[in-house]
């Protein structure tokens, strides 16, 4: 054993590990700007991206009509009635919110935790939270009815009426929290995006596209001054951003958590929420990313690397909202509360038990398949999966939200909830507008951030050591 | 160079002298245990708790570092020496068994069969299936550790199958983990008020474990830094990992407490606010502020400072105070739940009548697990070579520079 020893000088002998490479060999920096700007740069629109934008084009315009018609007639056109005052609105809210959230992880906390890999994923997925957010900040207004009259409910503006928002209720805190959410992470997207505007604009051919360019890119000429002062306002924002992965989601929690609700009230809901932001942000990452690879031939630079990482954050974040659903029904039968041990067992015996049990065949029981590498390598089980944690964490909101409001404390008002067609056709439309957004973002801005690509190719790590 | 990174020979002194506070604390406890015996059972429970979080959490740090890697890999076999410290820990909970009557109310058969909801609670407290629940903590702890580190010692041998099964051992260990130290939390401190409930301690106590943790490896790494073998290997940019752990560990310790206590506060249910009352009255309020400046506010602020956590001789003065506070912290979820004095020490209803009381058993009590506990790790952690050094992640680990 002694001998072994003397052959191993710490860390030389051993074989560092092998994992796949954050960006397929063989790229320069020429090679990678290429690719990527051309995805833009190019005058002709590939018609599979046609055939995509008009379908996502139609829901948005689902959306219109569906908005149109709410704004005429008021939220009558939705299921939401007494006890269930709370429903699609704020499940899709929700949902749409904690989709979000992996944007923030992968550009902000991925960035402090030196993870070379977030950098081929970063600029879609921070794209990815600007749309989520747009789509979730349209329900709170819309599902007022009036939402001319939302400037005086949700700000503090002081009005003639001396009227004033409840500061005590997380409603309110939910309003300053998405919307400094938004604020930080356009900030940080769009800071991202000033080197990369600056190639398109040196690289574009039309006259329109250079000047459209040219002023969005701020007048960067990529001078050493400006790149040290481009470093530290990135990681600024990155530090700033951090903490609203964790406050977004908790304060989104909280609007349950401090009603005094059988199934709300629970403590443990801020980290829970949390995770389960992440876990379906993630997924929805990878619905993203797998089609979008596969169809401008990016496998290059999103590698199997990201397909293998990601599937494992949404494993560990999985586990813990796994973790949370085990909790919630041990502690509704620990309490010895019997309005806590009814709601579980309504969730699981009840009218809508086969909600709850999908909900935890597929984020308790399917996201154990991520465990195993044969299926972290299976790019199309993969892109079927991930589309079912989307579904998972939706009816993960709509048991929560349901299940608790349409039996509570007094039998005699229990009722069960219907959402109508409209209820779906704004959650189908508002999926429209993100998809349109994320479409036209593909084809009028670089996808993947180019310049921190060139960091990563081999010819950068020559440089620095020549330097 | 000394290239087996055998452990510095003054190792040995450390080791008597951890052995002899503990005897010493140990003869205290006894004449505790003969005179007082429940204040012994109280004390003995606090600081069983606080070197038990630095045993598990430690376990838990090495599974996590199977699975992520990353450079704070160099300090593998001092959490490994603190998880075999496991098999001690498990022999060190024989006084709470005997001590239940005083600490867990309900093990009294008859104020169960008055109380409905004790009745109702009667399925899972008991004492066969506290035992037995005991029994499989222990039992799992100490296989997942003992396995870790025997596929550990096979890796130094050259056996590089191990690798993968670390992995596979630290996934699965991971969930048992989280699992069993949530119950055991519930088990063992949460059920001392046996009306009390709240779906976040088991992420309480675990976050708690990884302060414990973390800031005990700091200690005993600033310490062997200072000469062979870890002189030439451990850098700066080592502790600045550690440190800025121990950092995010702070500032999940605050945000899990601040979500219990916001929420318990605003919701203000019979069931739930006792606990809260109890903690914030008699005294204890000064404490409860004394925890939030001082296990948060100030060991965040000095965290952030990126020279602090890059000079191991400051980092070190964080992190022994970050231990104190953990034990004053253990304290407060403890403690408040008893009467200051007298026979019965039950709250039973989680009211608060007594004040604030520290007896002398709750520093010789940790005075005697510590030691031991102590003894135990430095003979773990004396007989494997200080470095990992045949682990896959260590090239990255020590051409780590850190950043930020």
């Amino acid at each position: 054993m002694a001998d072994s020893m003397e052959d191993h000088l710490p860390g030389s002998s051993v074989p560092a590990r092998v994992m796949p490479e954050v960006i397929a060999p063989g790229h320069t920096f020429q090679s990678v700007t290429d690719k990527i700007s051309g995805i833009v740069l190019t005058k002709r629109t590939p018609i599979g991206w046609v055939l995509g934008f008009a379908v996502a084009f139609v829901f948005l315009m689902l959306m219109n009509a569906t908005i149109g018609y709410l704004l005429v007639t008021g939220i009558g056109i939705f299921g939401n009635n007494v006890p269930v005052g709370w429903a699609f609105p704020i499940i899709n809210f929700v949902w749409w919110i904690g989709i979000g959230h992996a944007g923030t992880l992968i550009s902000a906390i991925l960035l402090l935790f030196r993870q070379p890999w977030r950098t081929s994923i970063n600029r879609f997925a921070e794209a990815m939270t600007l749309f989520a957010v747009a789509c979730a900040a349209m329900f709170p207004l819309l599902h007022t009815g009036r939402p001319w009259l939302a400037a005086y409910w949700l700000f503090p503006y002081p009005n003639s009426m001396g009227l004033w928002p409840q500061f005590r209720s997380p409603l309110i805190w939910d309003v300053f929290a998405v919307s400094t959410y938004f604020t930080v992470s356009l900030l940080f997207w769009d800071t991202g995006l000033v080197p990369d505007l600056a190639t398109l604009r040196d690289r574009a051919q039309s006259r329109f596209a250079k000047v459209t360019y040219g002023v969005l890119s701020l007048g960067w000429r990529g001078s050493a001054r400006h790149w040290q002062r481009y470093e530290t306002a990135y990681l600024l924002l990155a530090g700033i951003s951090t903490p609203l992965v964790l406050s977004v989601h908790s304060i989104v929690s909280f609007d349950f958590a401090v009603s005094v609700i059988p199934g709300w009230h629970s403590t443990i809901f801020p980290p829970y929420f949390v995770a389960g932001a992440i876990y379906s942000g993630f997924a929805m990452v990878m619905t993203l990313a797998i089609p979008l690879r596969k169809f401008y031939g990016l496998e290059d630079f999103v590698t199997m690397r990201h397909i293998h990482n990601m599937t494992k954050i949404m494993l560990v974040t999985g586990m813990i909202v796994a973790y949370g659903y085990a909790n919630e029904a041990f502690f509704a039968w620990y309490s010895g509360n019997p309005y806590e041990g009814y709601m579980m067992y309504n969730r699981m015996t009840g009218p809508y038990a086969v909600y709850y049990w999908s909900l935890i065949s597929i984020n308790a029981v399917m996201i154990q398949l991520f465990w195993f590498r044969r299926v972290r390598d299976n790019i199309a089980l993969l892109f079927v999966l991930s589309l079912l944690v989307n579904v998972g964490m939706w009816l993960e909101r709509f048991i929560i939200i349901i299940t608790s409001l349409s039996r509570d404390f007094l039998p005699s008002s229990w009722d069960m909830f219907h959402p109508t067609s409209w209820d779906f056709a704004l959650f189908a439309g508002t999926i429209g507008l993100f998809l349109s957004l994320f479409f036209l973002f593909v084809r009028l801005l670089p996808a993947i951030a180019m310049f921190e690509m060139r960091t990563i190719v081999p010819e950068a790590k020559l440089q620095a050591e020549h330097h | 160079m000394d290239r087996t990174y055998a452990a510095p020979a003054d190792i040995d002194a450390r080791r008597s002298r951890a052995f002899t506070a503990g005897a010493v604390g140990l003869v205290a406890c006894a004449i505790g245990f003969a005179t007082d015996r429940d204040h012994f059972f109280r004390a003995w429970l606090i600081a069983y708790l606080l070197f038990l979080g630095i045993a598990l959490g430690s376990m838990a740090l090495v599974m996590i570092q199977h699975l992520s890697g990353g450079a704070w890999g160099v300090f593998r076999r001092i959490f490994e020496a603190s998880s075999r410290t496991l098999p001690l820990m498990a022999v060190l909970f024989l006084p709470v068994l005997l001590g239940m009557g005083t600490l867990y109310s309900w093990t009294h058969a008859d104020h169960v069969q008055a109380d409905e909801v004790l009745r109702h609670k009667a399925t899972y407290l008991n004492l066969g299936f506290f035992l037995a629940r005991t029994f499989v903590y222990f039992a799992g702890w100490i296989l997942i550790a003992w396995t870790l580190t025997r596929w550990s010692r096979r890796q130094d041998e050259g056996d590089a199958s191990v690798n993968r099964k670390l992995q596979y051992l630290s996934g699965g260990g991971i969930v048992f983990y989280a699992f069993s130290a949530t119950f055991a939390a519930i088990d063992w401190i949460m059920s001392i008020n046996p009306h009390w409930f709240s779906t976040l301690f088991g992420f309480i106590f675990i976050g708690g474990q990884g302060i414990s943790a973390l800031a005990f490896t700091i200690v005993v790494s600033a310490s062997l830094a200072r000469r062979a073998p870890m002189d030439t290997l451990l850098k700066p940019s080592h502790f600045h990992d550690l440190g800025k752990l121990s950092l995010a560990f702070v500032m999940l310790w605050a945000y899990f407490n601040f979500s219990q206590y916001m929420l318990v506060y605003a919701a203000n249910l019979v069931e739930e606010i006792p606990y809260f009352v109890a903690r914030t009255s008699h005294g204890w309020q000064y404490i409860a502020l004394f925890l939030v400046i001082f296990q948060f506010a100030v060991p965040f602020l000095l965290l952030l400072s990126r020279d602090l956590k890059r000079t191991p001789h400051r980092l070190v003065v964080v992190a022994l105070w970050l231990l104190v506070v953990r034990f004053i912290d253990l304290f407060m979820l403890v403690a408040p739940e008893f009467q200051s004095t007298g026979a019965n020490l039950h709250l039973l209803d989680g009211e608060a009548e007594g004040g604030v009381y520290v007896h002398w058993l709750d520093l010789a009590a940790p005075l005697a697990i510590g030691g031991l506990w102590l003894w135990m790790f430095f003979t773990q952690l004396a007989q494997r070579p200080l470095l990992a050094f045949a682990d896959p992640y260590l090239r990255d680990a020590l051409e780590s520079t850190g950043g930020h």
